[in-house]
């Protein structure tokens, strides 16, 4: 029982040596292969352009919710009048 | 149809003025030294979020007035500022993704401020849906969302103090640079503005629309008593 016990400690040893072993064999390639890259182009983001987007999205999103609320205002208003055109002789324009 | 009053037509003149006076602010103000010259984004982004807590706080005043107490001006109001909600959650929703595009290098993080107020919007959205496509009792669902959208604003605001965020945190703005402050609050001052006189025209069409519905019922009436 305490043979089987210790090959057991010994395989478990054993494994964890050859993994580690596996780990720093495959880093120490690794660090091998890198290669430093001299004069990488740098990205250079529009600031100006992002500023102008930002502020031309928010003035459109404006303007066209005006539009959208001026036009249902003016076409319910004309439905309004044309209805009190018609009816009214008929009431004031208050549901009785 | 009741005429525009004159508190209307002063804030009107007073945002055309603002129109001119406020960009001229923002271009003078000093470049900030880390962000650079996409920092002037922040001009109105900030205005914009305040805008859309402001919208939400007031759809969800209108919703309680509605829901408790039945009051039909409430329900006006609410669905006028939850629209504006809409409005301005695109607004912040878009601005800052090019902001973060050029300072952080990534147009969308999922951090606990943007996705907080992702939701905020998502829920106003909803709002405008279940109003639109509920149903009879779409208007009472909608005005219960508007109460849970409310209570979401002082997570969105507290989320970048509590969580770790790569947003600003709301000392930013108390701790604004003074060559800053001029431009920072009259942009604020006029989207206050734009934003009243948006509410005020919202609710003229809300209210209008409820006549127009009151007339049909009439002519109905009217038609049917002549048959």
């Amino acid at each position: 029982m305490k043979t089987a016990s210790k090959m057991i400690h010994r395989a478990v040893l054993a494994a964890v040596v050859l993994v580690a072993a596996t780990l720093m064999t495959s880093a120490s390639a690794l660090a091998q292969q890198f290669e430093k890259i001299e004069n990488i182009p740098k990205q250079e983001i529009p600031a100006g352009r992002f500023v102008g987007i930002a502020y031309g999205i928010i003035w459109l999103a404006v303007l066209t919710y005006v539009l959208l609320v001026a036009g249902g205002l003016k076409r319910v208003n004309h439905e309004i009048a044309d209805l009190k055109r018609r009816f009214g002789s008929g009431g004031d324009g208050s549901r009785s | 149809m009741r005429s525009l009053g004159i508190g209307f037509w002063i804030a009107l003149l007073l945002a055309a003025a603002g129109f001119l006076i406020v960009p001229t602010l923002i271009l003078n103000a000093p470049i900030e030294p880390v962000m650079g010259l996409v920092q002037k984004i922040f001009y109105f982004h900030v205005p914009c979020a305040i805008m859309l807590f402001l919208s939400t706080f007031v759809c969800a005043g209108g919703s309680i007035a509605f829901l408790f107490k039945g009051s039909e001006r409430g329900d006006r109001l609410a669905v006028a500022a939850a629209e504006l909600s809409v409005l301005f959650g695109i607004c912040v929703l878009t601005s800052g993704p090019l902001w973060g595009r050029k300072a952080w290098g990534v147009w969308w993080q999922w951090d606990a401020r943007l996705t907080s107020s992702l939701l905020l919007f998502l829920m106003m959205v909803g709002y405008l849906i279940a109003r639109r496509y509920g149903g009879p009792a779409g208007r009472k669902l909608s005005a219960a969302l508007a109460l849970f959208a409310a209570i979401n604003v002082p997570l969105v605001y507290k989320s970048v103090d509590i969580w770790r965020t790569v947003h600003p945190q709301t000392t930013v703005v108390p701790k604004l640079d003074a060559r800053m402050r001029p431009a920072f609050w009259s942009a604020f001052f006029l989207m206050t503005l734009v934003w009243a006189l948006l509410l005020m025209i919202r609710v003229r069409l809300e209210r209008a629309r409820g006549e127009l519905a009151t007339l049909r019922l009439d002519a109905e009436d009217l038609a049917e008593v002549n048959r």
